[in-house]
């Protein structure tokens, strides 16, 4: 970090007075690009048996399939079913479930797009969230 | 089931329909290593340390929302009071620094970047004068810089000279922004005992003895204390009322924890640096959207309206709930952390101003017990500036005593009086234009000087 600031000041003196910060940035990004690979640091690898849950919860109007449509994206995602909890009142379903993230393939961003999809067409709301956000709430 | 039925839906409720968000996940950085005695290289400095640092701020930010689910509205970045690291530079060369702030703002991708600041609550140096100078046109030719000035504090008294001066400065960012309804002004806010972790812009700045980086987070939620309000009832006693908003906030306030802590995680992981966790503030922040609003919850309580007597009092406890509650489910509480009760962005409390239920007075009694001042206050434009210096001696004389933060987002809509409206649009809304006292105190308000600190004993 120190090294970068040590460039820019190098490259803002050479510039002179008259040199915009954008020009400078620009003439360090080269230098930098040539010197170093400017990838950011790789993701540390989360420990194992690190629970990496989501939910997925549902509801609008009671329809045939409905579950059927969710778990098959669900399963194609490789995503693993660990609970389904399903309640229908007044023509009115709600449907919560939890799945392990850990086997999936594609990210949680693909999980969500495929949902959504099934959600324009069935006219449901469906969601999907990672599990922390229900624990800090309800399990302090 | 590991979760309740029930409390799935609680949070989904929250989300879906009572607007609960995150406010802002605010990335405060320190510039303290950018000053140079040559202004282009403090500007250099200044550009890259904000490339480096905030370059993944908002993609980390909208990878937690959507990882939640839960709407993160601003993602914004504070810095270093720029008065200390340029303090040997002109008004020129301040309003060259915020060309800087604006386009690394810009290039990073955040709406605002606040902390083009002074704290001047005992003195001003020469550099301070040089900030507050140019902050008239820093205020016009920017549209993402927002500035603060401290003006006084409890332990240090109030800085008169320099509550003039911010006057006098507010007046000239309203004429300069005449054409946009003065929005100029919704950029500066004169504090007293303002804060260094505030993530809330437009007061935001990352204070000097705050770490290299750090993610601020500001929560937000009146719809869903309206909600709790309204189940309450209109028959339950006030201790039932405050316990019902305490588990409320204690919720929102954990959900806060958690996506700051993601966000500060995320962040260090991207940009290879520790970017540490900070605070969460715990504020219920409106926006003009309706049920969003502070207003509604005090009417809920069983006011006809906002002003009504005992507006103070529901104020005061729905402030002191919410902190109770807030302030067990996050490991660090700081900011302004206390209700918002910004004029032109709660539709119930536009609504009482434009009946006249609220006035500037009544508002000043309010930020007695309540977070902030007099904010987004609209006052008619040809106010003078011996009257907007009073009024902010009497809003920082209030956080002065009761060594609380006060603050003062005055706006005298250039060309406007009583009876019209001002237009900000998004999420600064529309205000109506207060009456502001005309009684002469010219005399008082150029006397000058410093007010002395108070006692801290001996209370009433």
């Amino acid at each position: 970090m120190s090294q970068i600031r040590l460039l820019v000041d190098r490259v803002t003196e050479a510039l002179g007075a008259s040199a915009t910060p954008a020009q400078v940035e620009a003439v360090v990004r080269i230098m930098l690009n040539e010197v170093v690979a400017t990838q950011a640091p790789p993701r540390p690898p989360r420990a194992q048996g690190t629970a990496e849950r989501g939910l997925i919860t549902a509801y609008g109007r009671d329809q045939t399939g409905i579950l059927h449509a969710i778990t098959s994206v669900v399963s194609e995602m490789g995503c693993n079913i660990l609970d389904v909890s399903q309640k229908i009142l007044q023509g009115n379903f709600t449907l919560i479930m939890v799945v392990d993230l850990q086997p999936m393939q594609g990210s949680l961003q693909d999980l969500k797009q495929r949902l959504d999809a099934v959600s324009a067409e069935r006219k449901v709301r469906i969601m999907a969230q990672h599990e922390d956000l229900f624990n800090a709430m309800h399990r302090p | 089931m590991s979760f309740d039925i029930p409390e799935v839906l609680d949070t989904l409720q929250m989300i879906d329909v009572e607007h609960f968000d995150i406010r802002t996940v605010t990335l405060g950085l320190s510039l303290r290593d950018c000053s140079s005695r040559l202004p282009a290289t403090v500007r250099a400095r200044v550009y890259d340390k904000i490339r480096r640092t905030a370059a993944h701020h908002v993609f980390v930010a909208e990878e937690v929302e959507s990882l939640f689910g839960v709407n993160i509205v601003n993602k914004r970045v504070a810095v270093t009071p720029i008065s200390l690291i340029a303090d040997g530079a002109t008004p020129q060369d301040f309003i060259a620094l915020a060309q800087t702030l604006e386009t690394a703002a810009e290039h990073v991708g955040v709406d605002f970047i606040a902390g083009f600041s002074a704290l001047v609550e005992k003195g001003t140096t020469a550099g301070d004068e040089a900030l507050i100078e140019a902050l008239p046109e820093v205020m016009a030719s920017t549209e993402r810089v927002c500035g603060s000035v401290n003006c006084g504090s409890t332990s240090a008294g109030i800085n008169v000279d320099a509550v003039r001066k911010v006057a006098a400065a507010v007046q000239r960012a309203a004429a300069l922004t005449a054409d946009r309804d003065s929005i100029g002004c919704a950029k500066i806010v004169a504090f007293c005992n303002a804060v260094s972790d505030n993530p809330f812009v437009a007061g935001a700045f990352h204070g000097p003895a705050e770490a290299e980086a750090a993610i601020n987070v500001g929560i937000s939620g009146p719809g869903v204390v309206l909600r709790t309000v309204h189940e309450v009832g209109l028959s339950a006693d006030f201790s039932t009322l405050a316990e019902a908003i305490k588990r409320t906030a204690f919720k929102i306030t954990r959900a806060g924890q958690l996506v700051g802590q993601r966000c500060a995680e995320a962040l260090s992981e991207r940009t290879g640096t520790p970017i540490s966790f900070g605070v969460v503030d715990i504020s219920l922040a409106p926006t003009p959207a309706e049920g969003d609003s502070i207003g509604a919850i005090l009417k809920a309580m069983g006011l006809s309206d906002v002003g009504a007597p005992g507006t103070t009092a529901a104020l005061a406890l729905l402030n002191d709930a919410v902190k109770k509650g807030g302030l067990m489910a996050a490991q660090h509480v700081g900011g302004l952390s206390g209700a918002f009760i910004p004029v032109s962005e709660d539709q119930d409390m536009i609504r009482a101003a434009e009946r006249g239920h609220i006035t500037l007075e009544k508002l000043e009694a309010m930020t007695a017990i309540c977070s902030v001042g007099l904010d987004m206050v609209a006052i008619p434009g040809d106010t003078s500036v011996d009257t907007m210096t009073g009024i902010m001696l009497d809003e920082f004389a209030i956080g002065m005593i009761n060594n609380k933060t006060t603050s003062t987002r005055l706006i005298p809509v250039a060309g406007k009086g009583v009876g019209d409206f001002a237009e900000f649009g998004g999420l600064l809304g529309r205000a109506p234009i207060l009456p502001v006292s005309t009684i002469h105190n010219g005399p008082f308000a150029n006397r000058g000087g410093r007010i002395p600190a108070p006692m801290r004993s001996l209370t009433n």
